[in-house]
Order: structure tokens, then sequence, then C-alpha cells
């Protein structure tokens, strides 16, 4: 059963259509992308199936249905536009947001010893938030998104102003919650960050779902017209090939449409001259597709 | 915990631990009481305590009936002539001397003889009481009692059977000590619930609250937060006021003859629930609706202005209690609470208009937290910028 389904979302505020046409699904055990550029919709996406806005069209099904407030004390949740108390102490305001999720004090203090812990917070833990750095107050909101052990994880952003050993953590910790059976959903610009955790992605531009699939898939999808190649010879007259490029050994070639890599590979070997020790399809990045798709869907 | 109680407990720790409260809640008891005591102290050294004199030319009065009396605090020294009384005075051994002439009571005149002050009306009042004792020694105890005790005027009310009487002082203070008390409590709550509004703003806390409760919980529950934290503070108010009631209780005559006006204090309690609710639902709302906390107290200083504006026309109550105005702001849900609070006081309430009055703010009260908290939904979502009105209507039609 999937943990969320989302069918032809819509949202409009007054003359301003923020959502069109969204849809996706996401399933337990599984790290979701939301991606898309500035503006796109996916911050009121994620509102929407938070019941924060109500949508003008569409559905919205969080585990198997409307989402009531028990429901919402299985979500944690890392929004956009994020806070805590600044004037209250970090371990106060921490114990507050988990029982108002339904946790009770002592095992929402046991659990949030541990978390203070690993997050290396644990000496801050009676400092007033405001004293904290952005990087700490970061890790303060990670640890109020997770210290309920939520079922369905949504966070936006989640490596924003934290250091590369605290973003290794945390992703760590991600994984982790993945493992466990946890459906996680993370908006990001970052898309190595997407690239290295998130297994399925939807690409949502001017309101719309413009990609969707898995990472894997949608990779392939975009790397038929590219190979690289590593060997000895000469490799800049091959036939059905458009543009060649060389750097530290590799060589990146463009092909025609309709050329076959298959085809260029059999070409290449049959030159006696030609040592080939790698063949491949080249995957562009996601950075790539994201900037492909987006200009494409612009025009 | 329940979610709505929980709000509550941490708004109402997160309030009273704050030390500005800590410091306006004690400060201002503590410094009335410290003036108080001072003008008790002042008043108590600056008065003369030296015996009074009288020279009596109508040979009646017997000075050992004041002696007699128990209440007798006042020491009278009698003089045979003027003269030697004069030569007391000029020694300063009495402040002061009266004069009664042969003739007197016919006329009931008398001369006072001092050097710079007339005695003080409590000494100028035991005089009077010791001639008064004198004149009405020979009659019947109990009709002499009751000359002595001056006219007891009871007036009764034919509506609601209600008594007033020179004695039950504390039916006319009570009323001044709640408005007193509800114009504290307006200006604190009026000021905590824009305080907490803001606080949301700026800590941009409201998609995580807004993810773990409903915008009721959350508003009703810090309403209630706020309302303990301004009965806590109205409670120190009552509990050195009654502090000060039990101290001043044996020097003041009407406090020992007092008698707690409870039926009143539970129709102010009843009052007092719902008047707070559509203070703070008020104050929410335009908290939302207002960019920032500067703006927000701006607008809230006008609005306390229609909760306490029977102050500002208290002449016009206290002459007549019933005028049609007095009416009509009893009826009203924002001047409900000082309206009946003065008039309930000063004479009654037809039971139509109290139970009318309070319906009205009932409803009121109910309305306004339900609409502040969509309103606040709205304006929290909009991070710093001002909520339109037209927008806040739509949120409350939308809903």
């Amino acid at each position: 059963m999937h943990t969320i389904i989302v069918s032809n979302l819509a949202k409009s505020f007054g003359t301003v259509q923020a959502v069109a046409d969204v849809s996706f699904t996401v399933s337990p055990g599984e790290i979701f992308g939301l991606l898309g550029p500035n503006g796109a919709g996916k911050t009121t996406t994620l509102r929407l199936m938070m019941d924060i806005f109500k949508p003008d069209a569409g559905e919205i099904a969080i585990f198997g249905g409307d989402l009531t407030l028990d429901k919402k004390r299985r979500i944690g949740y890392l929004p956009e536009e994020r806070g805590l108390y600044k004037e209250e102490k970090l371990e106060t305001t921490l114990l507050y947001l988990a029982q108002l999720k339904g946790v009770d004090e002592k095992t929402a203090r046991q659990r949030l010893g541990e978390w203070l812990e690993r997050l290396d917070l644990a000496e801050q833990r009676q400092q007033k938030i405001q004293t904290l750095s952005k990087g700490m107050q970061q890790k303060a909101q990670i640890i109020a998104t997770l210290l309920h052990d939520p079922d369905l994880i949504i966070i936006d952003e989640p490596f924003s102003g934290l250091d590369p050993v605290n973003t290794r953590l945390v992703k760590q910790i991600f994984e982790e919650q993945r493992a466990a059976g946890k459906t996680i959903i993370m908006s990001t610009h970052q898309m190595h960050q997407v690239e290295a955790l998130c297994n399925r992605i939807v690409l949502i531009n001017r309101g719309r779902s413009v990609l969707y699939g898995l990472v894997n898939e949608i990779k392939r999808n975009f790397a038929g017209n590219a190979i690289v190649l590593e060997g000895q010879g000469d490799f800049s007259q091959v036939p059905g090939v458009l543009d060649v490029r060389q750097h530290n050994g590799t060589w990146e070639m463009g092909l025609q449409v309709g050329t076959d890599p298959q085809a260029v590979l059999q070409q290449l070997l049959t030159q006696p001259d030609n040592r080939i020790t790698r063949f491949e399809l080249a995957e562009p990045s996601l950075d790539d597709i994201f900037v492909q798709v987006v200009g494409r869907s612009n025009q | 915990m329940n979610t709505f109680w929980l709000v509550a407990k941490h708004e109402y720790r997160r309030m009273v631990l704050r030390r500005a409260f800590v410091l306006t809640t004690l400060l201002i008891p503590v410094g009335m009481a410290a003036v108080i005591g001072l003008a008790f102290l002042v008043g108590a050294s600056a008065a003369d305590k030296r015996p009074l004199g009288y020279v009596d030319h109508t040979q009646q009065l017997d000075i050992t009936l004041w002696q007699n009396q128990p209440d007798a605090d006042v020491e009278l020294r009698p003089f045979s002539n003027e003269a030697t009384a004069q030569t007391a005075l000029e020694n300063g051994d009495i402040q002061a001397f009266f004069v009664l002439p042969a003739s007197y009571p016919n006329p009931r005149q008398t001369d006072l003889y001092f050097l710079e002050d007339p005695p003080n009306g409590d000494t100028w009042g035991a005089f009077d009481d010791f001639v008064r004792l004198n004149y009405v020694d020979t009659l019947d105890p109990a009709l002499r009692q009751q000359l002595l005790d001056g006219p007891a005027v009871v007036v009764r009310d034919l509506d609601s059977g209600r008594t007033f009487s020179s004695a039950s002082i504390i039916n006319i203070i009570l009323p001044f000590v709640a408005t007193f008390i509800f114009f504290i409590a307006t200006m604190s709550a009026s000021g905590y619930m824009i305080q907490v509004v803001a606080d949301e703003k700026e800590n941009r806390t409201m998609e995580i609250m807004l993810t773990s409760l409903s915008p009721f919980q959350l508003i009703g529950g810090k309403t209630v937060g706020l309302l303990g934290v301004a009965l806590t503070q109205l409670g120190i108010y009552g509990l050195t006021l009654v502090v000060g009631l039990l101290v001043a209780r044996p020097y003041v005559l009407e406090l020992q003859t007092a008698v707690i006006p409870w039926v009143y204090l539970g129709i102010m309690a009843l009052f007092f629930l719902p008047a707070f609710a559509l203070i703070a639902g008020i104050m929410v709302a335009i908290g939302s609706i207002v960019p920032n906390l500067q703006q927000g107290q701006q607008v809230a200083g006008l609005l306390n202005f229609l909760f306490i504006l029977p102050i500002f026309l208290l002449a016009i109550i206290i002459e007549n209690p019933s005028a049609p105005l007095a009416v009509a702001f009893t009826l009203f849900p924002t001047t409900a609470f000082l309206t009946v609070s003065l008039r309930w006081g000063l004479g009654s309430v037809p039971l139509w208009q109290l139970g009318t009055s309070w319906v009205i703010l009932v409803l009121t009260a109910v309305f306004a937290v339900w609409a502040a908290a969509r309103i606040f939904r709205i304006g929290m979502l909009q991070y710093g910028q001002p909520l339109s009105w037209k927008t806040a209507v739509a949120a409350l039609h939308n809903s």
C-alpha cells in the first residue's frame, strides 16, 4: 500500500496558479525526491499534503485516506519556513514539540538524550535556541522532525546550513530511517544529494509534473545519445559521432540521432590500432536532466 | 495530556517565568502597599495626640461618661474657665479647646480655640460624641443607642429584593475594585496575546504547529494558558488586597460589619471568562492581520478602549444606573463586564438584561475565538506580510 497518493492536484492563490496538475505516489521504505525550480509549486504541494492548505482540485491520500490529527502525529515535517521558539531552551522546546505529537514526556526525554548525543548537541541542551549557530539550529530541527519516531518523514531542504561532516551524518540518519521502513519525501535543490539518496523523483515545473519515475531509469532514458570511452587509438573520426571531447584520457562522444551505440562500438573494434578499456553509455547527471527538462517545458 | 492543555501549560510556564512578568506582577502590589503604608505612617505621625480641652458653662457635661466609653481614643480634659484653658493651650498641653456657653443648646453653638491648626475630624467628632452622650444619657437605653448610632438608611430594590445600606461599604468598593482589576486584566491579556502572535510569527513555528494540532487547539490552549497568567496576576493582586483589608479591618468600622457579596462575585466570575475570551480572540485576529508587534499594539490600544469605555462614562452610570446608555452598554459585548459590575454594585440589573447580556457575550466570545483561529492560521502563513481585511474575511467565509 502506498503511503502517499497524490492525484491531479491543483491549487491557486487569486490569479496565481501555484499547482496545476501534480501526481505521484510514495511507498514505504523509499526516499522520494520532490524537485523543481524556485516557484515551481513544491512547497505548496507539501503544504497541501500536510493539510495546511486545501486543494482546489485533485485528491491526496495519506496512510490510505484523509489526513486526520492522529495521522499527523505519524508524520515528521521539516518545513521550508522553519523555526523554533528562539527564547526557549533547546531541551524544553524539543520535549514540547514531541509531546504535541503524542509522545509521553518520559519517552521523549529518553529519546531526546540519544538524539542530542548523536547530533552532538548534548552540551547545548540547556541553551536558548537563539544562542545556537545556524547549523546547530538545523540539527535541532531535524531532531524535532524525528523525535516522535514518525512513519512518514517530509523534509524540505534538510541539508541547508550543514557542514560536510553533519551533511554526511544526516544522510546516514535518513538512510537508516529508510532501512527501518519509513517513507521519506525530500525536497531539495542539491541534485547530488538526490542522486545519492532518492529511489524515485518527481520534477515539478510551473505547477505540473514534468518528469516522474525511478532515478536510474530516468538517467538511462536520458543517456541514449552519448557514450564515454577510454582506451588507446584515434577516436576522432568515427561514423555516426556528432562531436568528440577529450579530457584526462576520457573521450565523450555525442551521437547523431538514430545512431546505435552498439554499432559505434563494433566500428571501433574493427580498427586494429584501437584498444578499448572502457565503453559505456554516458548517463547525464540529474543536474543536467533538471536543466534540460525545465528548459524544454518552459519553451 | 490532551494537546489543548499541553499548549495551555506550556504557554503559562513560558509567560510566568519571564522576568518582565515577575517584575510587573510583584512590583504593582509591593508599590501600592508601600504607598499606602507610607501614607498611613505619615498620617499617624502627623496626628496630634494631645488632649482636647473644653470649658462647660452649662455644667451639664459629665466627663466620666466619656471615660467609660471603650472606644474613647481621644483624651478630653475639662477646664473651669477660658483663662486656664488658654494657658494650657499656649503651654502646648492641649491641642485646642471648646467653650460651651451657658445657654447651650439654645442655640447649638460653641466656640473653638486653637493656635495654628484646628483639630482633625476624628478629634472634632469625638467631642461631638461626648456632648451627644451627655444629652441622651437619661433616655431609655435602646433609644439612647439608636440616637448615638444615628440614622441607618436601608434602600431595598423592589425588583431584585436586594438591600443597600451605609453599613455595607464593600458593595460600593467592590465595583470599583472589579473595574480596576478588569482594567489591568484587559491590558495584560491584550498585551500578552499580541506578544504570543508576534512570537509565533517571528519564530516561524506555524507550519510545525499546524501539523501537530488544529488552529483551535493552538489558539484555545494559548488563550487558556494566558487566562491562567492573568488569573495568577489577579490572584496576587487580590491576595494583596485581602491582606490589606485584613490589616485595615481593626481600624475601619465599616469593614468589620461588611458582608462579602458572593452573588456579585459569582456574576462577575461568569462574565469575566467570556469577556477574557473575547479580548483574546480579538487580539489574536488583530495580531494575525498586522505585520508586526508595534502596529498590533497600536490597534490593540484602540480596541482596548471599547472594553474600558464605561470607565469614561462612569458619571452617567453612577447618576442613573438604569439609563438607556447603561442598558445599551450592558448588552454590548465589549462593555458588558464593566457596566454590569458597576450597575450591580450601585443598584440592580434586571434579570432579563443580565441573561441577555451574558448570552450575547458568550456567543460573541465563541465567534471571536473561532474567527481568530482561522485568521491566525492564514495570517501566520503570510510570513511577515500584512494580511488584507479582504483575505481575513475570505478566510472566515471559506472555512
